[in-house]
């Protein structure tokens, strides 16, 4: 893994984790949208600018491709370099979580 | 037959918080943004007064993504009106939304399109700028009043220029100042 990749992955956005944490199975764009909105009970919605940009930027960095288009959707799926900075980050919050709880 | 009226407005690039503003407040006032062409002809029609909250996306697409582009806001309810010098147009009835909605939820999105647009609009300005007006200005040598109107000429030029990038300066400074609070 390049150091960019790192720098602006780890750590990264609520908005990108909740993509790669979805797209370990083949979605678009609003049915990401739906499903964390599902996830977090309505407490993240996330935003069309704010996906379109994040699914561009993330297919351009590698860390998911675009697999076929459905009804002017498109559809992508996580990566193996995706798999690595999720991999990352969940390591990231498990760490904290474990922290958080100690310290309490 | 719709009562329809124009009004001219006119925003600088990085002004398109302002701009959604003001159409917001039309549609508040009934009337309903139609279209913008020319140099900023804001055409309208009259509505029932609704407030309506009004969203620029700075995020120019080809043929081949246009429509999936559309289709993703489509999806979370925001009805798509028009292109203009690269900005998208979209809105969205406030009382369809939870609160308060905008299309970019995080700060890092809102600051990824300041720097599109920076990148799309702002840039090539600079560069014209610098190509071209700073050459003829360098490289007039004619003499006499001839070159002295030319040379009057290009140096307010440059001022109008130099005052134009410090305002975007200064509004892409504010908003990022706005973000980071």
């Amino acid at each position: 893994m390049d150091a960019h990749i790192k720098k602006v992955y780890v750590p990264m956005t609520e908005t990108s984790f909740y993509i790669l944490l979805c797209l370990r199975e083949e979605a678009h764009g609003y049915s990401i949208v739906q499903k964390v909105e599902a996830l977090t009970n309505g407490q993240i919605k996330i935003s069309p600018g704010t996906m379109y940009g994040s699914l561009s930027k993330m297919e351009k960095d590698g860390l998911i491709q675009f697999i076929r288009e459905e009804d002017k959707r498109k559809i992508y799926i996580i990566t193996d370099l995706g798999r690595q900075v999720l991999e990352l980050e969940m390591q990231r919050i498990e760490r904290l979580y474990r922290n958080l709880q100690e310290v309490q | 037959m719709i009562d329809t009226k124009k009004q001219f407005k006119w925003f600088s690039v990085p002004q398109w918080r302002q701009e959604q503003d003001y159409l917001r407040e039309m549609h508040k006032n009934g009337w309903k943004f139609s279209y913008v062409s020319g140099l900023g002809m804001y055409h309208f029609e009259k509505c029932e007064p609704e407030d309506v909250v009004y969203q620029l996306d700075y995020n120019p697409q080809d043929d081949t993504t246009k429509d999936e582009y559309v289709q993703m806001f489509s999806d979370c309810g925001w009805e798509y009106i028009q292109d203009y010098v690269g900005y998208s147009y979209f809105r969205k009835p406030a009382t369809q939304m939870n609160g308060e909605e905008e299309i970019f939820c995080d700060d890092e999105s809102r600051l990824d399109m300041m720097k599109r647009v920076i990148k799309g609009r702002i840039l090539p300005l600079i560069v014209i700028f610098f190509c071209c007006i700073l050459t003829l200005l360098t490289q007039n040598h004619l003499d006499g009043i001839a070159g002295d109107i030319i040379r009057i000429f290009m140096i307010f030029i440059t001022v109008l220029y130099l005052s134009l990038f410090a305002s975007f300066g200064y509004q892409l400074w504010k908003y990022w100042e706005s973000i980071r609070k």
